[in-house]
């Protein structure tokens, strides 16, 4: 391979991978305080994408039942403007958070009231899913929806450089991907091992119980991981509907999907596991050769399934030793 | 009667398909293994089928045995499966839990793509032109095929229930380390409710193939995973007859539901999220449950309480 060849793959894998980091980050926050897998969180990264683009362009022409609703008459504030579309990203962010939230008060807490079976919380969590992905197809149709070329205003629409007589080609959006990525995973970090919220929503992921003794309202810290969670995978829908397009209501699936190798690959429940299966992944699938790319999308589950059977804790996961 | 038939004859059949690739996950839960991978199974056992009765190179085979092909492609498919099932379930069946649901998934999706990307699968488009067996002109005649094998599989899953490698079944799902110490060898076990899973998935598929008339990738994806998990939870997973009513109801209710078009998806979410709230031994289980809960007959020497 050339040396430019590898630079691009590289670049191209780490702005891909940086999305999977933070999105896996949202399944990864709650699998560490409760244990189970949130499957509609693939539903909230796609309620993010479209949140976004209702706030920045308005309106859906195509179909649905919002078609012909325009919110802004055709004028959104936050359109053509970089720091308004940042504020339309971390509103969006916030929606998403917030639905993340309702879905824990609706599919998760009810569960945890009685005890059930762990099983059944994936059961009612892949209902939301199917709920929350139709709702989208109702109101605004199954189309592709791009965001306009001049929703952040004027950007250079990328930067390219010379390696050994060949050009590498950078979009612009693939580095905002990866700063804003990397920005999400050090403020996260910080929250989590250097303040108090951070301390308390450690001490409930180790042991609920005696952190409610301790008197940390577990619930409400529950509810602060789902507000976290849906934060950042509706932040990594945005993203990626920025970069790429929302390919319509059932966008998030595959990334629900590939979030689950990422996690798995990382080490289930731990931080920097998500954060290094994520960068694991998307490079991985950058280096795919180009006659194989129909392939591109086996890797990650390709690389889940040997992780599993070699080293089934993960790569920073610490082995559990269980009873049965 | 033919009106009946041919309004619904199909939604028929295609429950008791579900009702069978319900049971076809039962098997591994019986032995406490949570896996998805059914789809995987179902969408081999499908291409087995749609590849043998279509492809050029099978043609004299198909020739000299007339309709004895389609049972050909049952034995064929279940024996790939489980021969396949038996190479994914051996190393797989290590894991416990989330982690080999998770597993399974992988598996599942790796089937998928790569027969998205085969020739011999017809790629995206996938397979068609499926023929049809014995002459069946009208789709709902299928239930001559998957209600005798769903008997013929409710009777064998009852016998081994009874049997000694059921209760080797229920001793691992009760506590593998127990059972491991009173002698049951529980991979083995394991692997072996995984198998049967398999071959039962393959089936089903290799006679779904000809009923759907085409074949493709979409038959075995995730989302199958999903709704034929749904199918054991919300009917009860401690009984045979969960899978099979549960398979059953969640394949009729988006059908029944057709009048409100667009909301049935919705409805259908909100169907898994309230039964899987109130309903937490699935339905098969609440049941059971109601009929011991007759009030206990009072037992006659107590001495009667005076005011």
């Amino acid at each position: 391979m050339e040396l430019s060849q590898f630079v691009q793959s590289v670049m191209n894998g780490l702005a891909i991978g940086s999305v999977y980091a933070i999105f896996a980050l949202g399944y990864t926050l709650v699998f560490s305080i409760l244990g189970i897998i949130n499957f509609a969180h693939g539903a909230v990264f796609t309620l993010g994408a479209y949140f976004t683009y209702t706030l920045v362009v308005g309106q859906f022409e195509n179909n649905g039942l919002l078609k012909g609703i325009d919110l802004f008459g055709g004028n959104s504030p936050f359109a053509g403007n970089p720091w308004m579309f940042a504020l339309a990203t971390l509103l969006a962010a916030a929606l998403a958070g917030g639905v993340a939230v309702l879905i824990e008060r609706l599919a998760f807490r009810p569960m945890r009231a009685r005890g059930a079976d762990p099983l059944l919380a994936l059961v009612s969590s892949l209902g939301v899913a199917l709920v929350v992905v139709n709702l989208i197809q109702l109101l605004v149709g199954a189309e592709i929806y791009n965001f306009p070329q001049n929703a952040y205003g004027e950007t250079p629409p990328a930067l390219s450089f010379q390696i050994g007589g060949k050009t590498v080609i950078i979009r612009t959006v693939q580095i905002i991907i990866f700063l804003v990525s990397l920005v999400m995973l050090g403020l996260l970090g910080y929250v989590i091992g250097r303040t108090k919220i951070g301390k308390a929503l450690r001490a409930v992921a180790e042991n609920p119980g005696t952190a409610s003794l301790l008197g940390i309202s577990v619930d409400r810290f529950i509810l602060i991981t789902f507000f976290l969670s849906g934060f950042l995978g509706g932040l990594a829908g945005t993203l990626v509907g920025t970069g790429f397009g929302i390919s319509g209501p059932y966008f998030g699936v595959a990334y629900g999907l590939k979030g689950l190798a990422v996690i798995v690959l990382g080490g289930l429940g731990s931080i920097p596991g998500a954060v290094l299966g994520g960068l694991v992944i998307g490079l991985a699938e950058a280096f795919v050769p180009a006659d194989y790319s129909a392939y591109k999308d086996v890797v990650a589950f390709a690389l889940l399934f040997i992780i599993l059977l070699v080293r089934p804790q993960g790569l920073l996961g610490k082995a559990v030793i269980q009873k049965v | 009667m033919n009106d009946f038939l041919s309004t619904y004859g199909f939604l028929m059949v295609t429950m008791v398909q579900a009702g069978l690739l319900g049971l076809s996950l039962y098997f591994p839960f019986q032995a406490g293994q949570l896996s998805l991978a059914s789809p995987g199974f179902y969408a081999l056992g499908g291409y087995t089928a749609a590849i043998m009765l279509t492809n050029p190179a099978f043609g004299a085979l198909r020739d000299s045995l007339g309709n004895g092909m389609f049972v050909l492609t049952w034995v064929v498919a279940a024996v790939l499966a489980g021969l396949l099932g038996l190479i994914v379930g051996v190393p797989a069946l290590r894991l416990r839990g989330i982690y080999l649901a998770l597993a399974t998934i992988a598996f599942v999706e790796i089937l998928r793509v790569v027969s998205l990307n085969l020739t011999i699968t017809g790629g995206a488009v996938g397979i068609f032109g499926v023929p049809q067996p014995f002459g069946f002109a009208d789709r709902w005649q299928y239930i001559l095929l998957f209600g005798p094998l769903l008997v013929l599989a409710l009777l064998f899953t009852r016998q081994l229930e009874r049997s000694r490698v059921g209760r080797a079944f229920r001793a691992i799902r009760e506590d593998e380390l127990a059972a491991d110490a009173m002698g049951v060898n529980p991979t083995h076990y394991k692997v072996t409710a995984f198998v049967i899973g398999a071959v039962l998935a393959g089936v089903v598929g290799a006679m779904s193939a000809p009923l759907l008339s085409s074949w493709n990738a979409r038959q075995g994806t995730f989302d199958a995973s999903i709704a034929i998990l749904a199918f054991v939870l919300i009917g009860g997973n401690r009984s045979m007859w969960g899978p099979v009513v549960g398979g059953a109801l969640l394949t009729a209710v988006p059908e029944l539901l057709r009048g409100l078009a667009d909301w049935r998806l919705v409805i259908n979410g909100l169907v898994l999220v309230v039964a899987s709230l109130y309903l937490p031994r699935g339905i098969v289980g609440a049941l059971q449950k109601l009929g011991k809960a007759r009030p206990p007959q009072r037992p006659t020497a107590l001495p009667e309480v005076k005011g």
